[in-house]
């Protein structure tokens, strides 16, 4: 399977929610790998604690790769290279959790036809080794995205499963910001057609994911003084009606994560040790990555509605 | 065939093997593997039925000009053409190789390309190679500007996998590629091939160092790296399998599902140096030695029929105790 993960925005929670989903499907026995494509602010070193990912990738990275500068992108092992002190055991039963950092050393993007094949070249490789292939993109309507469509529509794709999770903050800019990344001009939606996908296929393939959301109802926000929750709740209510209005309901939405403290101080990884040993992170932010991660592969919760 | 400066200067070879599974469903015939690997039209592809099904790819040259990968870091220029090839096993087990012979010595200065496109296959240097920092390097050193040999087998791969005819891309099971790097100096003359390292190194690669008989042809070396890679590649998919997976707990379905695909699809082709040249088969004589590969392999195969059996005993008792 191929996952994709975008967003209109930068600093969604795109990057650092996709890594530990990627993690988490690792540790339930998939063959993982992770694509950083987001060349311009590359999470995934930092939070799977491989400090000289950068050095190395230099030349040798995806965007490299796509470029024809070098003829393979760099694979890192997670599980061997991290200096995570709980990632540093491959549990028992877990997948391979496999890096493909990008590098900002390849000069402008060529939009050609030859990185196009590159680009499926490189997933076919990977689809023979690994069940899971997440792809980070930038933010907005990218390059990385047309790629990503384009890639998608060529023949030898054609049977991979495809997934798209687009990801968006709990607030009325985010929320219009990402339908209209998907049905909106130039979107996915529009751009994928125009290149050769089926429409309903697509938006069939596609789910929200909304991060950093207020869990109103967890013990973290009893504390605030009556008049501020219910306007909290107020505005939580009309931001259901605004998704809903613009199609991005509930029923289109793959999950979400709650805000979480640690994640606000730091792009990390959320581990069980720090929600049953450490307790520094709250449970609830580890049951919904989980949640996400059983759904993500879950044929039930996707398809046309 | 050697030019007549090579008999008297030493003439290395290199190359690259690199195994995975065909990314199919099933096993392709022969005809279907002549039509994958029919890499040129004005070649044929060599279709072999014993031992095993074994079908080759004809030879296609790639361009290079580029520093040579020492191990003494001395920069010297290589300029020439690198040889590819494919090969499919069984219809299941897919290889690149990418090999070229390297005179120590090549003229002072680099040569119109005329002069390389009469040598195929062959990297030139431009003056002199220290021959063992040309033997080391190629094992050891990967970097920027030095020749990248798994990129040309790569894109081998690359290319025929982009067979949208014959390939479903879905695999029985799912396995990681592996390579080996592998370079072969001449013996001392009147002694046989023989077999001087082999190594596990990081990241999948297998490392082989050899001395051929003078005047061995390359593709007899390749011919046996590529034997050797896909058994060692069949040793390393079986204990991947194998360790991964935590037999004895109770769920048989898991384990079937592990071991279905092992036994449909790779237990057959253990075949270790049937195809390989008689005055190479000395190498395979050492390996079987230490480390034993065959000995690793039938330990394995056993481990996989005790759990088959142990499946079928659980599944009746089961049977007996609803039924
Ligand atoms: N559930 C969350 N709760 C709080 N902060 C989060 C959450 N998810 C992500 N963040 C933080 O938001 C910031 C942006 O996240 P990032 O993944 O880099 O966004 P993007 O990739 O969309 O630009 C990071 O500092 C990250 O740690
Ligand atoms: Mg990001």
């Amino acid at each position: 399977m191929l996952v994709f993960a975008a967003s209109d925005k930068g600093g969604t929670g795109r990057s650092v929610t996709s890594i530990n989903l990627a993690y988490r499907r690792a540790l339930d026995g998939d063959d993982v790998c992770y694509l950083d494509f987001d060349f311009g602010s590359p999470t995934a070193p930092a939070v799977f604690d491989i400090p000289d990912v950068a050095k190395e990738a230099k030349g040798r990275g995806l965007h490299s790769y796509l470029n024809g500068m070098t003829g393979e992108a760099l694979r890192v092992d997670v599980w061997a290279r991290t200096e995570h002190q709980v990632l540093r055991s491959r549990p028992s039963g877990a997948g391979r959790l496999v890096l493909l950092p990008g590098d900002r050393t390849g000069g402008e993007f060529v939009t050609d036809g030859a990185s196009l094949h590159r680009c499926v070249d490189l997933v076919n490789a990977l689809r023979r080794e690994f069940n899971l292939i997440v792809v980070d993109l930038s933010a907005g309507r990218s390059y990385a995205m047309e790629l990503a469509l384009s890639a998608t529509a060529q023949t030898e794709l054609r049977s991979l499963k495809t997934r798209w999770l687009v990801y968006h903050r709990w607030t009325r800019q985010h929320v219009m910001a990402a339908a209209d990344l998907v049905t909106g001009e130039r979107g996915i939606v529009s751009a994928g057609v125009s290149l050769g996908h089926d429409k309903d296929q697509l938006l069939g393939a596609i789910r929200f994911v909304r991060a950093a959301v207020p869990d109103l109802g967890s013990p973290q926000w009893s504390q605030v003084p009556p008049a501020q929750f219910a306007w909290m709740r107020q505005c939580n209510r009309e931001l259901e009606g605004i998704a809903a209005g613009l199609g991005i309901g509930r029923s289109r939405v793959l999950g979400s994560v709650p805000l979480e403290p640690v994640l606000q101080l730091q792009e990390q990884l959320i581990t069980d040790e720090d929600v049953l040993d450490s307790r520094i992170a709250n449970i609830q932010t580890w049951q919904a990555i989980g949640e996400l991660a059983e759904r993500l592969a879950d044929d039930k919760h996707w398809g046309l509605l | 065939m050697a030019t007549p400066e090579e008999t008297t200067r030493p003439v290395l070879a290199c190359g690259e093997v690199r195994t995975c599974l065909l990314p199919s469903s099933r096993a392709l015939s022969n005809k279907e593997a002549e039509l994958l690997l029919r890499l040129r039209d004005d070649d044929h592809v060599r279709v072999s039925t014993r031992p095993g099904r074994h079908v080759l790819s004809p030879e296609i040259l790639t361009g290079v000009d580029c520093r040579f990968p020492l191990a003494n870091r001395a920069k010297v220029r290589g300029v020439g053409t690198v040889a590819s090839r494919a090969a499919l096993t069984e219809g299941r087990l897919l290889q690149a190789s990418s090999y070229f012979r390297a005179p120590v010595e090549g003229p002072d200065r680099r040569q119109p390309w005329g002069y390389y496109l009469a040598r195929p296959g062959t990297l030139l240097p431009v003056g002199r190679i220290p021959e063992s920092a040309c033997l080391q390097g190629f094992l050891t050193v990967r970097e920027e500007g030095c020749l990248d040999i798994g990129s040309i087998a790569e894109a081998l791969l690359a290319r025929i996998s982009r067979h949208t005819g014959l390939l479903d891309y879905d695999v029985p099971l799912r396995s990681a590629a592996t390579k080996l790097w592998w370079t072969a100096r001449p013996a001392a003359p009147g002694e046989g091939a023989s077999l001087e390292r082999f190594t596990l190194a990081e990241d999948g690669v297998r490392t082989v160092l050899l001395r051929v008989p003078r005047g061995t042809e390359i593709t007899a070396v390749v011919g046996l790296c590529e034997d050797l890679a896909l058994h060692d590649w069949l040793l390393t998919t079986m204990v991947e399998k194998l360790d991964d997976n935590g037999f004895g707990s109770a769920d048989g379905t898991a384990t079937l599902r592990v071991l279905g695909p092992l036994v449909d699809h790779l237990l057959h082709l253990w075949m270790p140096g049937a195809r390989v040249d008689r005055t190479l088969g000395a190498v395979w004589e050492v390996i079987e030695e230490d480390p034993g590969f065959s000995r690793q392999w039938h330990t394995l195969v056993q481990r996989v029929r005790d759990q088959l059996a142990l499946q079928a005993v659980m599944s009746q008792r089961q049977a007996l105790a609803t039924g």
